[in-house]
């Protein structure tokens, strides 16, 4: 955990403000909000209301420290799909216009401290070699500010994989809840500029003793976090990283791939999975775009070769390749691993796949206590 | 990559297809060229590397480069009809542009076989790869000893490079075996008749000082290399190139990798050795 650059106070009042002002200036900031907008009324639906990422322009629409978003916050910089360029021909001629990469500054107020250490995880892989200017374009112009947590659930295990509920990677900026608001620290140069610019949202801790209190509450939020999140899964990665690559034809992956219909929904909702294809969509006669699309290795198309032949021929072996890129492959090529603990996999899964569930069998079995 | 025009990595360089020359019924090589000659002049590329191949409406294809890295102004990929994209290729003619990513992936160490026997056997369309191993050597043949090309398809009509093996035919420095699978042969064929492992133990090359090259369809490879070994070539003496599924061809659409390796990164050509330590997963 770095040291904070700025500490600094934010009431409930003064967020609102930012939020408004924000808005009015015509950027409005991504934050946790309701999902369906503000125009639905609470209680209008028995169920649970859902929340979502998107932009706001009033506390109101806010659902800080509410349900974890449904999605992460991957598709603020890898949208579901996107145009990569468009294509259009002409008499002996095509015409190709790439994707807009001068994109307006933006920032996220209140990520998830999962979501925005997933940012320079997958940073690794779309840096690697050859920039992806799609997504550093997106990276450039967004400063995030993260929201400690207070752990969602038992499918939270951000400290089994070298996080915790308040981590600081990948944010400029962290809040932690306080009374009557926020303690606000920075954490990088876009950090401390987007502070800087909205001065008069950001108060000052109080000076002498007094000062000393929000810094206790927010201590005292984030060990309480971290206690709570502890108790959910323990993992000894580099033990589960040497089962993994010892036991590529174990039994134990043909008791997944019975569990999994393969529809991909993990890797929807994963912050850190970013697999994807390209194609192309005609518009019309003569012109139309290339698309990248969010993909999925739990697709049975997703290795088929022309010829018919299927490397990961059944469901298996593509179940055994989503732990095995998260936990083996990325760690061996980048280092730590490709995943942020965040649990909405194992939430989502319409067949009740757990990822903690198996970590903690794979773990067992590299200690030799399961079979 | 410095030398790309404005745009992102997933945006190609516009070629013109200079050349159309069927193969089989379904397969066709086509011969390219950069429209921008400046891109022309700057490309390069070493032999087993590949590209992504794009028909403007139909999609993105990865193929390897056909010809070889010896012969400038042009590059040639040969592909088989299959799909939605090979399908689009097949209506592209003489003047039409595409559109090119690449070179990208390792490449065979042509320069580190200098002064070896080469073995160079191919199954199917994996003749493609092979043609520019067998061109970038012949075109420098004095570096080289032995050449034996052992080359094996499903019948007679689906041989590809039809003039180009009658040329290596003709050439008393290079020694052709071409096969056709059992019923594949017409009643003028004059090859050989059989699946291309068994005619590669048949034909025997040495493996003393010898490099083999082998490339073809997943299930020839498999077979073939422990024939190889039971000749006496060692692991590290035989290259084979994997062609697993890509899109993005540059490690990020996560698509091609085989437990650690990323076969558009660290492959496509690998050698035996370094398939053995990988994970059944191709």
């Amino acid at each position: 955990m770095s040291e904070p650059r700025r500490v600094l106070l934010l009431t409930h009042d003064d967020l609102a403000g930012l939020i408004e002002e924000l808005a009015a200036a015509g950027a409005p900031a991504v934050a946790p909000a309701w999902a369906g907008g503000a125009g639905r009324a609470a209680g209008a639906l028995a169920a649970p209301r859902e929340t979502e990422y998107r932009t706001v322009t009033g506390a109101a629409e806010l659902a800080c420290g509410e349900r974890l978003p449904r999605l992460s916050l991957k598709s603020l910089f890898l949208p579901a799909t996107e145009v990569l360029f468009s294509w259009r021909r002409t008499a002996g001629d095509v015409e190709l216009t790439p994707a807009p990469t001068d994109l307006p500054a933006r920032v996220v107020l209140g990520a998830r401290p999962c979501d925005a250490a997933a940012l320079p995880i997958v940073d690794r892989v779309m840096d690697w070699d050859h920039a992806d200017e799609l997504w550093s374009a997106r990276r450039a112009a967004t400063t995030v500010f993260s929201l400690a947590c207070g752990v969602e659930d038992d499918s939270c295990f951000c400290s089994a994989v070298f996080l915790d509920p308040a981590s600081d990677r990948g944010a400029d900026g962290r809040l932690t809840p306080v009374e009557g608001g926020y303690l606000v620290e920075t954490f990088s140069d876009k950090g401390d500029a987007f502070v800087a610019a909205h001065g008069g949202a950001f108060g000052d801790l109080p000076a002498g003793a007094a000062g000393g209190e929000p810094l206790a509450q927010a201590a005292a939020f984030r060990a309480a976090a971290g206690e709570r999140v502890a108790a959910n899964l323990r993992l000894d990665h580099e033990r589960v990283r040497d089962w993994l690559e010892h036991h590529f034809d174990d039994p134990f992956w043909a008791t997944l791939g019975p569990r999994c219909n393969g529809c991909g929904v993990c890797s929807s909702v994963c912050p850190t999975c970013h697999c994807f294809d390209i194609v192309d969509e005609p518009d019309s006669v003569g012109h139309g775009v290339r698309r990248r699309n969010w993909d999925t290795c739990q697709a049975c198309v997703f290795t088929l070769h022309a010829s018919g032949h299927n490397p990961r021929a059944d469901q298996n072996a593509r179940y055994r390749q989503r732990v095995e890129h998260k936990f083996l492959t990325y760690p061996t090529r980048f280092g730590d691993v490709l995943c942020t603990g965040c649990g909405r996999c194992s939430r989502a899964c319409p067949t009740g796949q757990d990822l903690t569930e198996i970590l903690a069998d794979i773990d067992g079995r590299a200690r030799g206590e399961l079979p | 990559m410095s030398d790309r025009p404005a745009g992102n990595l997933y945006q190609p360089d516009l070629v013109v297809v200079e050349a159309v020359t069927d193969e089989t019924p379904d397969t066709r090589t086509y011969r390219l060229r950069f429209r921008d000659p400046d891109r022309a002049a700057a490309f390069s590329f070493r032999a087993g590397q590949f590209g992504e191949y794009s028909v403007f409406g139909a999609g993105e294809s990865t193929f390897c480069i056909a010809s070889p890295p010896t012969r400038t102004g042009y590059f040639e990929c040969t592909v088989k009809a299959a799909g939605k994209v090979t399908g689009g290729l097949r209506q592209a003619d003489v003047g039409d542009l595409l559109g090119f990513r690449g070179p990208y992936g390792n490449a065979f160490p042509v320069e580190e076989w200098e002064g070896r026997d080469l073995v160079l056997i191919a199954g199917g369309i994996g003749l493609a790869p092979v043609r520019c191993v067998i061109w970038t050597v012949l075109d420098r043949r004095e570096r080289y000893g032995n050449v034996t090309i052992v080359y094996g398809a499903r019948s007679v009509a689906d041989l590809v490079y039809k003039r180009e093996l009658d040329e290596w035919a003709a050439r008393d420095d290079v020694r052709l075996v071409v096969t056709v699978d059992p019923g594949g042969e017409t009643s003028d064929w004059g090859g050989e008749v059989g699946y291309v492992t068994p005619v590669v133990e048949r034909t025997a090359p040495r493996a003393e000082a010898a490099v083999a090259v082998l490339c073809g369809p997943p299930v020839v490879v498999k077979l073939t290399l422990p024939v190889l070994a039971g000749l006496g070539f060692a692991d590290e003496a035989v290259y084979t190139t994997l062609e697993n599924r890509m899109k993005c061809g540059v490690g990020k659409c996560g698509r091609c990798n085989i437990g650690s390796v990323y076969v558009c990164k660290d492959g496509p050509v690998f050698t035996a050795a370094q398939l053995k330590a990988l994970p059944q997963d191709y």
